[in-house]
């Protein structure tokens, strides 16, 4: 049988309808996966001994474990300990939130623990208080030295979140089998989806580079 | 020599430092600085001589002793709680210089210079970056204003963060070993700046490792050892032919002269 790509041309809107959603679960939960992993960062650095070990259980959990069977745990598990109906968006942001939280929150804590302590004794010998020490001098460049691996992070929950899909979720992934599995063309479909999703994460992975490059430089001392 | 009318720049009194039970590097020390005296410490490296420096700044907490700064107590263990009190409004009129520079690499060098006034003492941007650049005018730092950390040499970060140091108008300059992490040709540009602020009378209390710096600057030197003051008197004396065996010994190793 030979390949006929030229079918995808038929789909052309379900898949922009795939994609659109795929960015768009992508973008909530960069936001708000980052915004946690941040929280969750600073608790795992904290001097509560507490504060630690909830976090620290948390984010080895979740790396720990495959995304897919925290997805379906989400999915199934919670609305029955809730007690209430969840809908597939709402478990999908949840699961890729948590899962984005857990590995953005290792990204913070090396980048709070690069920021070395001898930057702690100048803002002492210069008197700066401490709210100014954390706002002006520690978080800035934690901030910066975060940016190269938090982009590597986003690619990588991009990727990831095709895995809603097995929830039933409408994303990219989810459109791509379905027009695989009603053609019966999956080699077309399904590359030309991954190709898709190679288009976007690749100038994310480059960049990921350039803005290494230009962050180490101007951070070196 | 005749009892001075007023009271020490600094008197520090018994004070006692340690790392664990095993480590002692302070072992109450008794060291008084008169105004206008420009104290240089040397000693073997583990001596307590930056520890010294940095229990001034309020960087490491003692044992046990206090400090005075122009009359006032201003960091004091008892060594009954673990806890160094330290007044953080007399601790200000101290500026301190690191040997690793310790700019701040995010910002440039205007505005490494500018954090603190504007913070802790509400200065106007406008009127501190006035005074930035009028001191990096001063140190040859000209072009350098908006230049970030890492596009400088070793000697020009020091220097700036020098200037960074004078910007809050210290009443005493602590310098820790400021040349040793630099390349020897960068060394003078440096010691010229603290020459220079010498001239203008600062009182400053300068560990280092070189001796014709400490030989130029010095008004009094100090030889630390094993966490006690074990020579102390003019520069003549203690780096030309000190009283001490173990001042001696030290002496002739930096000096390199083995018989």
């Amino acid at each position: 049988m030979a390949l006929d790509f030229s079918i995808i041309l038929r789909f052309q809107d379900a898949l922009l309808l795939g994609l659109w959603m795929t960015l768009k679960l992508t973008l909530i939960c960069v936001i708000l996966g980052c915004t946690f992993g941040f929280l969750v960062g600073l608790a795992r650095t904290s001097r509560s001994l507490a504060l630690r070990a909830i976090s620290s259980v948390y984010v080895e959990f979740f790396r720990g474990t495959p995304v897919l069977i925290q997805l379906f745990w989400i999915f199934f598990c919670l609305p029955m300990i809730l007690g209430i109906e969840l809908s597939n968006l709402a478990s999908g942001v949840i699961a890729l939130t948590l899962y984005m939280g857990a590995i953005t929150s290792e990204t913070f804590r090396a980048s709070l623990k690069s920021v070395g302590p001898e930057q702690l004794d100048a803002c002492i010998a210069l008197g700066l208080p401490r709210r100014n020490q954390v706002t002006n001098v520690i978080l800035p460049q934690a901030v910066l030295r975060a940016i190269p691996t938090l982009l590597s992070n986003c690619v990588s929950l991009f990727k990831e979140s095709a895995l809603v899909s097995a929830v039933g979720m409408a994303d990219l992934m989810f459109v791509g089998q379905n027009i695989s599995n009603n053609t019966a063309r999956p080699v077309e479909v399904l590359t030309i989806v991954a190709l898709i999703y190679f288009v976007i994460a690749f100038p994310l992975t480059r960049a990921v580079s350039l803005i290494e490059r230009r962050i180490l430089a101007k951070l070196a001392i | 020599m005749t009892a001075p009318i007023t009271p020490p720049l600094v008197r520090m009194q018994s004070l006692h430092k340690s790392y664990g039970p095993a480590i002692q590097v302070l072992k109450g020390l008794d060291i008084e600085m008169q105004p206008g005296e420009r104290l240089v410490v040397i000693g073997p490296s583990g001596g307590g001589k930056s520890t010294l420096l940095r229990v001034m700044m309020g960087l490491e907490k003692i044992d046990r002793g206090s400090i005075m700064f122009g009359g006032k107590p201003y960091i004091s263990s008892d060594g009954l709680d673990k806890k160094t009190k330290i007044d953080t409004e007399v601790r200000r009129s101290i500026g301190m210089v690191f040997q690793h520079y310790t700019l701040f690499p995010h910002l440039n060098v205007v505005e490494n210079l500018i954090l603190a006034p504007c913070k802790v003492r509400k200065e106007r941007k406008s009127d501190a970056t006035e005074r930035a650049v009028g001191l990096l005018t001063r140190f040859g730092l000209a072009g350098k204003a908006k230049a970030y950390p890492s596009q400088l040499s070793g000697g020009q970060k020091q220097r700036v963060a020098i200037a960074r140091a004078l910007m809050l108008d210290p009443k005493l300059m602590l310098f820790d070993e400021v040349t040793s992490a630099l390349d020897p040709e960068l060394v003078a540009e440096v010691e010229q700046v603290i020459l220079q602020l010498a001239a203008q009378k600062m009182p400053m209390m300068i560990v280092t490792h070189d001796m014709w710096f400490a030989k130029n600057i010095a008004s009094r030197v100090i030889f630390c050892a094993g966490g006690v003051v074990v020579e102390d008197g003019p520069p003549e004396q203690v780096l030309g032919s000190p009283k001490e065996e173990r001042t001696r010994d030290f002496i002739d190793r930096v000096f390199h002269i083995r018989q």
